[in-house]
This record gives C-alpha cells, structure tokens and sequence, in this order.
C-alpha cells in the first residue's frame, strides 16, 4: 500500500468515526439539558446556591462576550481539513452539545465518540467544578474563503463587516499563531477546566479540524471593585464598555440585522497575542511610564488628575501649550473622543509563555533571553471596521506604547448568536 | 514621541535671544510608513512649487528601511500636505534601477528643484549593513512620482546626508556629502578603539546642474569642495559619517561631521575650484552630540539634530558659539532620551517653525511658536 493511499484511508476512517460522534448528539444534547435543567435561567447572571459556579451555555448571545470576565483563558484556533460543508455542521453540531455539557461541570460521556481516543472524557475535570465555564464559538474569515476557494459554498453569506484585517504598522505576526478556520474561546475561574474543554472539542473534532494555534491566559485575583492590573503595572480596564449596559452593548457589540440571519446576536471578536517588552519597560522611569499611558500609575487616574475614574481631559494645555495628556498617549489614542467615539468591549487576559530568544524591534534593539509574556487582546465589537480597525489604525502608527508592545499573531472571528435549545452555534449559517 | 520642551543652557555665555526659544509646540503630523511597510524616515523637505501630485509647502519625507526594518532598502517618499493633513505616497520606487545597480535605499539627500524634479540619494544594502552595501546613486523623479534618471560615478558614490541648494530656477547647485566609499562590513573592528574602523575618505559634492525648460536636469559638473570627513560603519546606524549640510547666503557651506562631534564651514563653496578639506572649525563637543541633518534660520543661525540625544542645536556660525539646544524628542525609551531618533530637519515656509523626523516613532513632527 502506497503512503497516499494510507492517508486515504486514515481520513475516510477518521471521518466515518467523526459522523458517528455527529450522529450521537441527539443522545448528547438529551444529557447536557438534563444537566442544564440544573442551571440557573439566563445567559449570563447563572446562577445562585449550589449552581453557583455553573453559567448557563444557551441563550440569546453566546456566553463568554459579555459575562463578568473569569480567571482563565484558553484560546484555540483551528484549521478545518475536510471539504464537506456537511462536515462542518455536524461538527459544530456536536461541540454545541459538548460545549453544554462541560459549561454545566459534567464530563462527556458515551454520546460523544472521539475516533481515537479510548474514552469520551479525558477525565482530567472529574469532580472539578466548572468554574464558571464558558465555551465561545467563532468562524474565521477562511471559513468563507481560503486562498480564494469557496471551500463550502459560503462565501455569500459573508456579512460586509467580515472583513480581513488590514495589516497594521508594526504587525510582526507569525503564521503559525495568526487565523483559523473556526476559534474556541474557553474561559473558567479554573484553569484545567478550560483546558479541558479545549482538549474535548479537539478530540471531537479528529478528522474535521485540526488545531491551528493556542494561548492561555490569566487575569488577577483583584477584588471585584478594583480594575485589574496588566503586566506594565497600570490599571487596565478603567474606561472599558460596560457589558451590563444593554444599549451600549446593542449599538457597539451586538449584531442587529446587518450580518444576516445567522449573525444576528452575534458579535465580532478580535483575538491578538501582544508581547511586551518588559524589561526594557521596567527600565523606563515611572514619570515616563506615565506618560506613555496617559495615566497615574498608582491610581490609574489620568495625568494631572487624582481619581482613577475622573474624566479624561485631554484638551488641557501645559504651559507651552501641549496636551498634559501626550500627544501619543496611550489613553489618548484610545479613547471614544478621539476616534468619532468608537467603542469596543474588551476582554483581555495576560499571558506567560516563559522565555524566549528576542530581538527587540525598536531602539536599544535588545536581543537575549527574555520573557515572552504580554497580553492576550480581545475585543469584541458589533462592526470591525468601526472597532477595532478604526481604533487601531492610528495607535499602530502613533501610540508610545508600541515601543514596548509587539503583535505577534491573532485573527478576527465572527461570534454568531447564541443557540436556542435543540440548535447548534452556527446553525443558520451551515444549514441555510 | 511627544517633545517637551526643555532649554539647556549655553556652555559658558549667557544666552542671548535666539530661534529655538521661540518654539513652544510640538505636533505629530503623520507616520511615515507606507502600505509596503517602508518605514525609518530620513528626509525632509518642503516643495518649494506646485508640479504635478505635490502642492507648493507640501512635504516629502523618505524612508531609509523596508518592511523587514533593514537599513538602506527603503523605497518611498511619502507627501504629506498641511493645508488638507493628508498624507499621500509621492513615489515608491523599484528595488532596483538600471543606473543604480547596487539596489535603491533612500537617505537623508533629497531636494525638489523649482522645475518641479525631486532629487533624492540612495545608499542601498541588502541586509541592512555596510557589508552588502552596493553603490549609491542620485535619482532624478518627475513631479508624478516617477523615476526618470540616475546618476553615478566617481564623485557621486553614497549619497548620505541632506542637500543644500541653491536653486535659479533653470540652474541650480546641490551640495551633497558623500559618506560610505570603501566602507567594510560594520564586523571589521579596529582593535584601538574596539568600534569598527574609521575612514577619512568621505567628500562633500558639489553638483551643479542645468534645468532645461520642460525636461530633466542634466549635471554640468561635478566639484570635491571637501574631503577627508570621517567615516565608519555601525551596526544600528548603517553608517556614520558628515551628514549635515547648510548653506549661507555669503556662500560659506556648514557641514556637520557627526564621528568628530563638529560642525565646520567651507567657504566660497559656490564657487571654488578646489576642496577645502574639512574646512574650518566653527564648534565641537559642548551641546552637540554626533550632528545629523542641518538647516540655517532666516537669521543665520544654525539648527543641527542631534543623533545622540533627542535634542536639537542652535549655532551661531558666525561667532562660533553654540547658543542653546532644546530636546524635540524626549523619548525616554531611549537612552539619553531620543537616542538615535532625529534626522532629517526642514524649515516651515514661513520660517517661523521647522519639520523633524522621529525615526523611534517613524512620525513626521511639527516644532512652531
């Protein structure tokens, strides 16, 4: 037997045991709605007592955009290998009804056939509660189009807001850790029933998809009234969307109509891995420090004010007439006011990848082991053109901060809308 | 990087009235960087005319590096028009050039002549060091941003450092250093100084040109007016060598030399016959730290960029002193502030204010009252 012919019959024997999976969600979703029987009601405000730590998978948007943001991440890009649109559906098919099961604390069971692995649950989250758990879908935009080859016929479907992402100033993005066919985003108060999740839907998805890239994240433990600090040292957060705002939500996160049927409730997710040059940032001074972000490091109030949460004035003068806020301030550059007041939900998570071999690409140009940590951006917006590209474009180009910040990979995903008891997250778009 | 204005004091005098402590603000005008990626903006300079895609006061800045940030392989010139802020590509020329045959990488030299012809200097590498550096060239471009001759030769070997001219309209004079002649890899390190080696065989060129009506303007000769300037390579910076050039209405050329710490006059530059070596010492050391580009005030004093420091010089050419420095550039995130940042420097049309480049930034700057 030639080897292509060995590979031939590995994909027709992955697929075969892939559409058994398929075939066992009916049994699948019957278990998981038993368990979300258990969960409180609503998409987001979950639940109370002893369902406490569980937060409901279904509803009107999907569950990890808008909910109080967990202690943990794991992002999970993947690049699909079967051509069959056919594939796609029963897969996602499947990870809905998986996706429900693991949000509710409950292992995958026989319903769900891995075509390789000896048991549906790895088991590493017996016992473990799910910790808040929320597993987020999302299509990339080669879903639609793939080195311009309609794979699945769903190129005209593709909203007008789904756009690529134009290349930024500075972008230094590896291909290994950028785009994705599909995207999970599993987020928990504990870190191994994230990753569970991930290694579930991975296992599922043998013979359809196949990882393309992943990165964990962490938040700190920060009293809830106190805005968390990133790796720089600042507050980071301070002035971001609020998610229970619903009208603020409806006009900068939520898709109404525009996107078509299968996008309505959805959103559009930016995910970029942002490395930091941390020591060459701890080298700064803090009044330098200051003043590339625009703010008090310690009260994370805006320059020349006391209160973290005082308005940004970035119409006041020095004495020569230059902004007290910098001119290429960070917080400048970002804020509504200077952007025709665009706004975008973020949702960030710090990353520590260890150590890694570095040459720095702005003045001293530093080269040597150093800490491959940063930031795991996330945003969330109803319109990219209006989000994130109209907000990024001219920090790419102008923000102090980028002296100590590298893009390194990323992508831009369509969140469809929540999924409706017996649907599956993008139903509307793979079976319309 | 925003500046902040900070005034240090003459080394010894008491300061007198000068140019920079009239500039109060500081504005960022636009990034350089090109949807190429072309980035590392080197010069500046203002359209002294209306022809084709520039306006008169238009300014055109170049980029030195490509996308891949590699020094002496950038490609365009990018226009960026105060009257309406926005920011257009004037040209992006091919990597390569048939009378160019070592690549294109657009330095500090650049000029538009009041024909309308932009002229701009490449000092092209392939991987970012003097190791690969091929000849320079000085490339003629119509006002649409197309290339439409070259020159290279004996004299005009790396153009590196910003023109001064003397434009009549259908005549016209550049004056030009040329830094880079036999220039080694930045890896051919002198063992007394542990740096690599310096050479002092960089020129300033004198080119004089005819500017018939209507077509391209044609050299009508070609003068060394001064020699034996130092220069070296360097692994961050491509090359160092005398970079700044300036020309006062006597005809006496100022020149900065940045391995030397100085800035010297060479006079009668218009017209002599012959160099003038490194001409004679006008000030060393005190504000200056390795000058680049230069430009002469309407009042005769002098403004020469420092490479080390984010600071510019006031001189007084005339007696020899050095007024004062503001920092334009207190980009802290290098050390001292703006380290390695400023470059290329123009004057406003009005005089009153002047463009700067911010190479950590790759922003085009506005320093005005």
């Amino acid at each position: 037997m030639s080897a292509s012919d060995d590979r031939a019959r590995t994909a027709r024997t992955t697929r075969r045991g892939f559409l058994s999976a398929a075939a066992g969600v009916a049994g699948a979703v019957g278990v998981a709605a038993e368990a979300s029987a258990r969960t409180a009601p609503g998409a987001l405000d979950g639940a109370t007592g002893k369902d406490r730590v569980r937060l409901a998978f279904r509803g009107r948007f999907q569950n990890g955009v808008a909910c109080p943001v967990q202690a943990h991440t794991y992002f999970a890009a993947f690049d699909l290998i079967s051509e069959a649109r056919a594939d796609v559906a029963a897969l996602m098919a499947v990870w809905t009804a998986a996706a429900e099961r693991l949000t509710a604390g409950l292992p995958l069971d026989h319903g769900f056939v891995s075509p390789k692995a000896s048991e549906p649950d790895s088991g590493e989250a017996a016992e473990l509660p799910a910790n808040r758990l929320t597993v987020t879908f999302g299509f990339g935009p080669t879903l639609f189009i793939k080195d311009e080859h309609d794979r699945y016929g769903l190129a005209a479907r593709r909203p007008e807001a789904f756009i690529d992402l134009p290349k930024f100033v500075g972008d230094q993005l590896v291909p290994q850790r950028t785009g994705g066919d599909l995207c999970v985003q599993a987020q928990s108060d504990d870190p191994q029933a994230a990753f569970h999740a991930v290694r579930q839907l991975a296992r599922l998805a043998e013979g359809v998809a196949v990882i393309r890239w992943v990165q964990s994240g962490f938040t700190p433990s920060y009293d809830a009234k106190i805005t968390p600090r990133n790796l720089m040292g600042f507050k980071d957060g301070t002035l971001n969307l609020a998610a229970g705002d619903s009208k603020a939500m409806d006009r900068f996160v939520w898709v109404g109509e525009e996107g078509g049927p299968w996008m309505r409730n959805g959103t559009y997710m930016v995910v970029r891995p942002i490395r930091i040059a941390l020591e060459h940032w701890d080298r700064m001074k803090l009044a330098f420090q200051e003043q590339t972000i625009g703010r008090h490091k310690a009260s994370g109030a805006p320059i020349g004010a006391k209160d973290e949460f005082a308005p940004l004035d970035l119409e006041a003068k020095d004495k020569d007439g230059n902004g007290l806020i910098a001119e290429n301030a960070h917080v400048r550059l970002a804020a509504p006011e200077t952007n025709d007041g665009a706004q975008i939900l973020r949702r960030s998570y710090t990353y520590d990848n260890g150590v890694s071999y570095v040459a720095e690409r702005w003045p001293p140009w530093r080269q040597g082991m150093e800490f491959d940590a940063g930031l795991l951006f996330i945003c969330f917006q109803r319109d990219p053109r209006t989000g994130f590209v109209k907000l990024f474009e001219r920090m790419s180009k102008f923000d102090m901060m980028n002296q100590f910040v590298t893009h390194t990979g990323g992508g831009l995903f369509a969140i469809p809308g929540g999924a409706a008891p017996g649907r599956y997250i993008g139903q509307a778009l793979l079976e319309a | 990087m925003l500046a902040g204005l900070l005034l240090a004091p003459g080394a010894a005098d008491a300061a007198p009235a000068g140019f920079l402590e009239t500039i109060h603000k500081h504005v960022t005008l636009t990034s350089s960087v090109t949807d190429n990626g072309d980035l590392n903006p080197y010069a500046v300079v203002v359209a002294p005319v209306s022809a084709g895609k520039i306006q008169k006061d238009d300014v055109l800045v170049d980029n030195f590096n490509n996308i891949s940030n590699l020094q002496g392989t950038g490609t365009t010139i990018v226009l960026y028009r105060p009257s309406t802020k926005q920011t257009l590509l004037f040209a992006k020329l091919p990597q390569t050039l048939p009378q160019c045959p070592g690549g294109v990488g657009l330095t500090t030299s650049m000029t538009m002549l009041k024909a309308g012809w932009v002229i701009v200097g490449s000092t092209p590498s392939r991987d970012g060091t003097t190791a690969t550096k091929g000849d320079g060239c000085l490339i003629v471009i119509d006002p649409e941003g197309q290339p439409v001759v070259a020159w290279s030769g004996a004299h005009i070997i790396d153009p590196w450092g910003n023109m001064a001219v003397k434009d009549d309209g259908d005549h016209a004079t550049l004056f030009i250093s040329m830094a880079g002649e036999g220039l080694p890899s930045p890896k051919v390190i002198d063992p007394k100084t542990g740096l690599p080696v310096v050479m002092n065989k960089a020129t300033i060129l004198r080119v004089r040109l005819r500017v018939p009506n209507g077509k391209p303007p044609e050299i009508i000769d070609e003068t060394v007016v001064g020699d034996g300037f130092s220069q070296r390579a360097d692994l961050d910076n491509f090359l160092l060598g005398p970079t700044g050039e300036a020309l006062a209405p006597d005809g006496t050329l100022y020149v900065t030399d940045g391995l030397d710490n100085l800035i010297t006059a060479i006079p009668n530059a218009l017209d002599r016959t012959d160099s003038a070596g490194t001409g004679r010492l006008v000030t060393k050391g005190g504000l200056l730290s390795w000058p680049l580009a230069m430009v002469m005030t309407p009042s005769g004093r002098l403004l020469a960029c420092n490479g080390k420091d984010g600071r510019v010089v006031e001189v007084d050419p005339i007696a020899g002193k050095q007024i004062y420095a503001q920092w334009i550039d207190n980009d802290q995130a290098q050390s001292p502030p703006g380290n390695g940042d400023l470059f290329g420097i123009a004057l406003t049309p009005d005089g009153t204010g002047f463009y700067y480049v911010e190479d950590d930034v790759n922003a085009l700057m506005r320093a005005s009252p």
